[in-house]
Order: C-alpha cells, then sequence, then structure tokens
C-alpha cells in the first residue's frame, strides 16, 4: 500500500513536471533567456501603426506582436525598459527583454546567430569588427540610406559606424563613454594632492598617498578584465602617439606586431614599476571589482584604473552626492603632460535580416531614436551625448572627460578600432602580474592576437 | 519455473536513441576534429592533422594536461581514502549513524557552482572563514590567499571536490561492506584477530566490487572536471589551475570548433587508455563469496 502510495505521488510529481515543462512556450518570440523581463503595459485598440513621432501618441496596432530585445546583463536595462513602455503605450507592440550574462554575451549571440535563433533586435559593443563576428553582410539589417536615423546622429559618431566599404549595420544608441583612473577627492584633500601632471608626478602622488598610510592603487587581478584597463588608457596616451593611425591601420592587417611597439613595453614596464614599488593593495590577486567599488567608496584607496561603468555602481552604493562630489577622474598622464582622455563607443542596435519582427524592430529603433526618447534614456542613465541636441546632465566626472574632447585631447578605444581582439589578455595579465616577465606576456599578447585574426580569417592573418 | 525471456527487438528503442544521441555525434566529432570548423569560416575543411599538430605545441594545453592528471591521481586516492574512513565508522553501531550518513553524503547532492560560491567565501585571504579562524587560534602564519596563490590554488580545488565526493564513495564502500557476512568477521574476532588484520584479510579484500566501482568512477569523473574549477578560479589566476575542459570551453567560446572537438578527443584517449588497464587490474583481485 505505502508503495503503491509512493508511485502515484511520484507519477503526480513527473506529471507535474511534464506540464511545467510544456506550457513554457509561448505563443510569440518565445527564446528563453536568463532574467527576462517584460516592459509590457498597455495594450489593444486600433489605429495607425507605431512609428509615428513627436507628442503625439499614435493609437495602438490592432494586433500586436512581442519583440524580443537582448542585451548584457552588464547593462542597465532600466532606460530601455522605459523607452519599451513608452513604445507599448504608441504601438501596442510589447517588448520581452532578454539579458544575457555580460561575460558570455559574445558567444551566446554568435551561437544564436549560428543555430539561426535570432533575436528581433540587440545591443551589441561598439565597432565595425562586430560585423566580422555576426557575418553581417549575410545576416544583419544594413541602415546606411535608412531615413530617420543618420541626421539625429553626429557626424563623428556615424564615420566610426561605418565600414570601409561604406555601410552601416549598427545603429548607435547610449553615450561615448570612458576609461582612465578614477580617485577619492577626499583622499586626495587629506594628503594634500593634485591630479597628475605627468606621469612622474602620478608616481609622486602615490607614493604620498602611500606614507599617508591609504593604498595608492586598487587592482582588480581576481575578476581578469580591470587590470587591461591600464593598458588600454595608456595605449592612446603612449602609443597612439607613436605608432599613429598608420601604426592602427598595420596591426589591423598584421603588418605590424604587438611585440614590436616599444611604448606597449613600456607600459609593461610601468605596471611592474608600480607594482615593485608596492603601490597596490595586499592580495591583489584576490582583488575584485566589486572590492575595488568599496574600498574607493570608503576611501582605503586613493585611486581606481577603471571605466564609466563604475560611476553608476558607486552612486548605488555611497550615493549621489559621493559621485558628484568626492569622485573624480584624470587620464593616464603621459611623460610630459596630463594625457590623453580614452573614449568608448556607444553601443549599437542591430536587427537580424531574418528575425521574426525585422519590420517592427527597424520601426523600434527609429522610436527609441525620437527625441524625447533620447532624453528619457539620458535622464535614466547620464552620459557624453551622440545625438545633436540631446539634452543630458553629466555628472563631473563626465564633464572631466567633456572638457578633454573640447581641447581635442581625447582617443578612442584602441580595442573599437581593431578588428581582432586582445584575445585572453586578462589572462596574460594574471601571469605578468604573478610573474612579472615582460617577454614573456608582451609575446603571449601578440601571439593571441595574431592567433584571434586567424581564428575570424581577416586578411593578412590568414 | 524456466526463466523469463524477452525478445531482442525490445532492446531496439533504447540501442536507437543511444546510436541517435550518443554514438552518431561521437563519430561525427571524431570527423570534425579532422577539419578547420570554425564559427567565422563560411565552409568547413578537412585539413589532416592539422589541429592535432597544433594542440601538441600548445603550451597552455601542456599546463591543463599536467593539473589534470595532478589533480585525477590526488582525487581519486584521496577521495577513497576519506569514503573508506567514513564508511567504516558509519558501518558501526553509532546512535547518530544515520543523521551523519546524510550529513556526510549531503555535500554530493549540492550543486558544485553552490559549493564554489560558497567555497570562494570560505576561502577569501581577509575575510574567510579559514583564515579568521586560524588567525584566532594563533596559526595566522599557515593563513594563505588559497585560491590566487599559484602555488596552492590547485590544491585548494582539490580539497573541496574531495569534501564533496567523499560521501558519495562512502555510500558505495558502505554498500559493500553489508554485503559481507558478519560470521567472516565474528570468526576472525574468535580467533584473536585485531580490527586492523581483519580489515586487512578479511573486509578489504571483500570489498573489491566496491572498490573497482569507486576508483574508476573517481578516476573518470575527476579526469573531466571543469565546475569545480571554473566556479573557484576559472583556471585561473592566469593559467595555474587550468584543466583539460577549461581549456576545451575557452577553444570552444572562441569559435574554434574543429580544435576544441579535436582536444575533447584527446581527453577520451587519455580517459580510456588510463581507465581500461585500471578496470582490468582491479577486476582481476575481486574474489567471488
Amino acid at each position: 500500500m505505502k508503495q503503491a502510495k509512493l508511485a502515484f505521488l511520484l507519477l503526480v510529481i513527473l506529471a507535474v513536471v511534464l506540464a511545467g515543462c510544456g506550457s513554457g512556450k509561448s505563443n510569440n518570440s518565445g527564446t528563453s533567456g536568463s532574467g527576462s523581463t517584460s516592459s509590457s503595459s498597455g495594450s489593444g485598440g486600433s489605429g495607425s501603426s507605431g512609428s509615428s513621432s513627436g507628442s503625439e501618441t499614435p493609437a495602438p496596432k490592432k494586433d500586436p506582436v512581442t519583440l524580443t530585445f537582448v542585451i548584457a546583463n552588464t547593462v542597465n536595462a532600466t532606460p530601455f525598459t522605459k523607452i519599451f513602455e513608452k513604445y507599448t503605450e504608441a504601438t501596442g507592440n510589447k517588448v520581452e527583454l532578454q539579458a544575457l550574462p555580460g561575460g558570455e554575451y559574445d558567444n551566446m549571440m554568435k551561437t544564436r546567430f549560428a543555430t539561426g535563433d535570432f533575436p528581433d533586435l540587440f545591443l551589441m559593443q561598439p565597432g565595425t569588427k562586430q560585423n566580422v563576428k555576426l557575418r553581417a553582410e549575410e545576416t544583419l539589417y544594413e541602415w546606411s540610406d535608412e531615413p530617420g536615423i543618420w541626421d539625429v546622429v553626429q557626424p563623428s559618431i556615424k564615420e566610426f559606424q561605418t565600414t570601409a566599404e561604406g555601410t552601416i549595420y549598427g545603429v548607435p544608441f547610449g553615450a561615448t563613454g570612458m576609461m582612465g583612473v578614477f580617485y577619492n577627492k577626499d583622499v586626495f584633500a587629506k594628503v594634500g594632492v593634485e591630479p597628475p601632471k605627468n606621469y612622474a608626478d602620478l608616481l609622486a602622488i602615490a607614493q604620498k598617498i602611500k606614507d599617508a598610510g591609504i593604498v595608492p592603487f586598487y587592482e582588480a587581478v581576481k575578476d581578469g578584465w580591470p587590470p587591461q584597463i591600464f593598458y588600454l588608457t595608456g595605449w592612446v596616451t603612449y602609443v597612439d602617439p607613436e605608432i599613429g593611425p598608420e601604426g592602427v591601420r598595420a596591426l589591423d592587417t598584421n603588418q605590424l606586431k604587438l611585440a614590436d611597439i616599444p611604448s606597449l613595453r613600456g607600459l609593461f614596464e610601468k605596471a611592474k614599476q608600480i607594482k615593485e614599488l608596492g603601490y597596490f593593495q595586499d592580495n591583489a590577486l584576490a582583488g575584485t571589482y566589486d572590492e575595488l567599488q568599496d574600498w574607493l567608496g570608503e576611501g582605503k584607496v586613493a585611486m581606481a584604473f577603471n571605466l564609466e561603468g563604475i560611476v553608476p555602481q558607486l552612486e548605488a552604493k555611497f550615493g549621489k552626492e559621493f559621485v558628484e562630489q568626492k569622485l573624480g577622474f584624470f587620464p593616464f598622464p603621459s611623460d610630459t603632460d596630463d594625457g590623453i582622455a580614452m573614449l568608448t563607443a556607444p553601443n549599437q542596435l542591430m536587427v537580424p535580416k531574418d528575425a521574426k519582427h525585422a519590420a517592427e524592430a527597424v520601426e523600434l529603433v527609429k522610436f527609441m531614436l525620437q527625441p524625447e526618447m533620447i532624453n528619457l534614456f539620458y535622464a535614466e542613465q547620464p552620459g557624453i551625448p551622440i545625438f545633436k541636441d540631446a539634452q543630458s546632465t553629466l555628472y563631473p566626472v563626465q564633464q572631466t572627460v567633456l572638457d578633454y574632447i573640447n581641447k581635442g585631447k581625447a582617443m578612442i578605444n584602441v580595442q573599437n578600432r581593431l578588428t581582432p581582439t586582445f584575445a585572453d589578455l586578462q589572462k596574460t595579465l594574471q601571469m605578468f602580474f604573478m610573474e612579472g616577465d615582460i617577454d614573456a606576456a608582451i609575446n603571449e599578447f601578440s601571439e593571441n592576437y595574431v592567433k584571434d585574426g586567424k581564428a575570424k580569417r581577416l586578411p593578412g592573418f590568414e | 519455473m524456466g526463466k523469463l525471456k524477452y525478445p531482442l527487438y525490445f532492446l531496439y528503442p533504447a540501442l536507437a536513441v543511444f546510436l541517435l544521441f550518443f554514438i552518431t555525434p561521437t563519430v561525427i566529432g571524431f570527423y570534425y576534429s579532422f577539419t578547420d570548423w570554425n564559427i567565422n569560416a563560411k565552409e568547413i575543411k578537412f585539413i589532416g592533422l592539422a589541429n592535432y599538430e597544433a594542440l601538441f605545441q600548445e603550451p597552455r594545453l601542456k599546463t591543463a594536461l599536467k593539473n589534470t592528471l595532478i589533480f585525477s591521481a590526488s582525487v581519486t586516492l584521496l577521495q577513497n581514502l576519506f569514503g573508506l574512513a567514513l564508511a567504516l565508522v558509519m558501518n558501526e553501531a553509532l546512535k547518530t549513524r544515520n543523521l551523519l550518513r546524510t550529513i556526510f553524503f549531503m555535500p554530493y547532492v549540492i550543486a558544485p557552482l553552490i559549493i564554489g560560491y560558497i567555497f570562494r567565501a570560505i576561502y577569501h585571504p581577509d575575510r574567510g572563514i579559514l583564515n579568521v579562524f586560524l588567525r584566532e587560534i594563533g596559526l595566522g602564519g599557515m593563513a594563505r590567499d588559497w585560491l590566487n596563490d599559484p602555488n596552492i590554488a590547485l590544491y585548494s580545488i582539490i580539497m573541496t571536490d574531495i569534501w564533496k565526493v567523499a560521501g558519495f564513495s562512502m555510500v558505495i564502500y558502505l554498500a559493500g561492506l553489508q554485503f559481507i557476512p558478519k560470521d567472516l568477521t565474528e570468526c576472525a574476532s574468535i580467533d584473536g584477530a585485531n580490527y586492523w588484520s581483519r580489515f586487512r584479510h578479511i573486509v578489504f579484500p571483500l570489498l573489491a566490487p566496491a572498490f573497482t566501482v569507486n576508483v574508476l568512477l573517481s578516476m573518470i569523473s575527476s579526469m573531466k572536471v571543469f565546475e569545480m574549477v571554473w566556479a573557484l578560479t576559472e583556471g585561473g589566476p592566469g593559467y595555474t589551475t587550468e584543466v583539460f575542459y577549461t581549456y576545451i570551453r575557452a577553444m570552444f567560446s572562441s569559435g574554434e570548433f574543429g580544435y576544441a572537438t579535436a582536444v575533447n578527443l584527446v581527453l577520451f584517449v587519455m580517459v580510456t587508455a588510463i581507465g581500461v588497464p585500471v578496470l582490468l587490474a582491479l577486476k582481476k583481485r575481486e574474489v567471488e563469496m
């Protein structure tokens, strides 16, 4: 009897599980994704199409569809959900937002493309090199001559989106970002130092901070990606002036090796010197991005090489007042002056040609580029605008970068300008941090870059 | 009453599923390991042994091979040692026996990723309970950066894995112990054999089938380790705790499918080359009761 009851119970559980599996499929656009949320609000009604502009609200469509929009979970989704709520109100169409893990985003998107599992719209990292990854010519909608797009985008940003052949596969959306040295102004004031005027000055500042019993720099080696920022920001100050745009083009076609660039070697020497001078925290190998924010906010560390994404994180942890009054920024200083600010290009919206709702996705992109939606985006996420006449209240650190842009002392991240990626750089830098072997590190950096070019079957690398 | 015989065709559905979902992909995978299959390539070309030539020259794979062998040998040895010791204790008439058996088996049912995150906190150099405890009892000199010191990170992962799987070996050994007739050990006791003699001459030889299963399972699963390494160190710092599967994952992630399949095949051959002789050797020492 007991066994019969148990068998019955198991059968019921099995039935429930199977029913659960079966009911997961939605009637449209139902691809699964981690952390997916829906921005649905109003629906129903009948009337005109949803792409009309201005403050006039078009009546919702008769047969609304649900579009899938994929982003990395490292991107702040709130501004997008706000825009999608407006889109739903205007058209009746809903947008299902799927947030994929940031570290795996590239691979997951490549896999989805390889298997034909296209989202309707997705947000991709900047640069035309994404076209190679996704085989844009075959798979993506082309925006080159699309009306209602390029008249609102700043010309320099449009130029950045354009391939050598003059085609555009992504619509920029977001803000110009930055990487460099973020510092705690209270710590600087306590020690009595100012942002450095040159590299020697930076080392002198670090020494004073260390003498005051505060850690000069935090290095999040455990997380892998933060140590790269030292080299990427150092690149625009040291490497770009040495090799120029021709050098970058030569790297892009494998005519120049990373290992043969003296100023790049110089960056490895500088990093090694900072470590040997004891300017990083103890246990830097266990350092994480999360702890970096805590230490910088609490004033346990004075400076950190990092990216703009740290600003909202610090705001969430230490409040708006902290990021507005206590957080400062300066670029990687050169040997002779305060250096060049490193900019990151905005992410881009892309629509797969074969997406189920490709036409609606194109209309959604146009909806997102309406002035009200752009301003709504910047209200939620302040940043240096990439759209003409856009309004955004900048954080002071962003204003600092804007001043560098206005002075003509800013350059786009080299990673955004090269087609191959700096593959496994984080592993190389972890090994370098432990072993301090400059030759081994720069050779591995160089070889992995060439391997990536070969893997992507790029001209000059095969 | 004669034995009931079922017709052979009852086997066909299971065989079809096995052929379709295991044998076919394996054979196809074998073929792909000889191609340049790449996520960026427009067509897949046969390239002979080029993938194999490349992988044997890859220093990262040498590190992965060394770490995998250290991991596998250590885990196989210690898992069985701890599993057997636990089984012997849990086979005694303790009041809390059932509770303790559950407690020791419990880590095995927790997902490796969860264990990884728990132990990342335990091993933290400043706030981790292990170093805090060592400092509290005056052994602060032994406190280490358990997961980020390249000299000990792999061994920290090994100990964590053993904590997880020792309970599983215990269960198999317990089942083996309960199959040993009590009269054999009782007779030996009456004849004056002490605990060690009884274990060495009666219990251990009769545990041979359980030993074979345990050694083989622990060896194969530890050579295929992935989740524990990934959750604790992601193969780092640098490449210092890289194992075969973290390397294979990296290659698949970069879209080098043909090459990654070749590495996977090398691991398959390695597991077979070590597993089969071990199985044959252990089978030989099993005794019939």
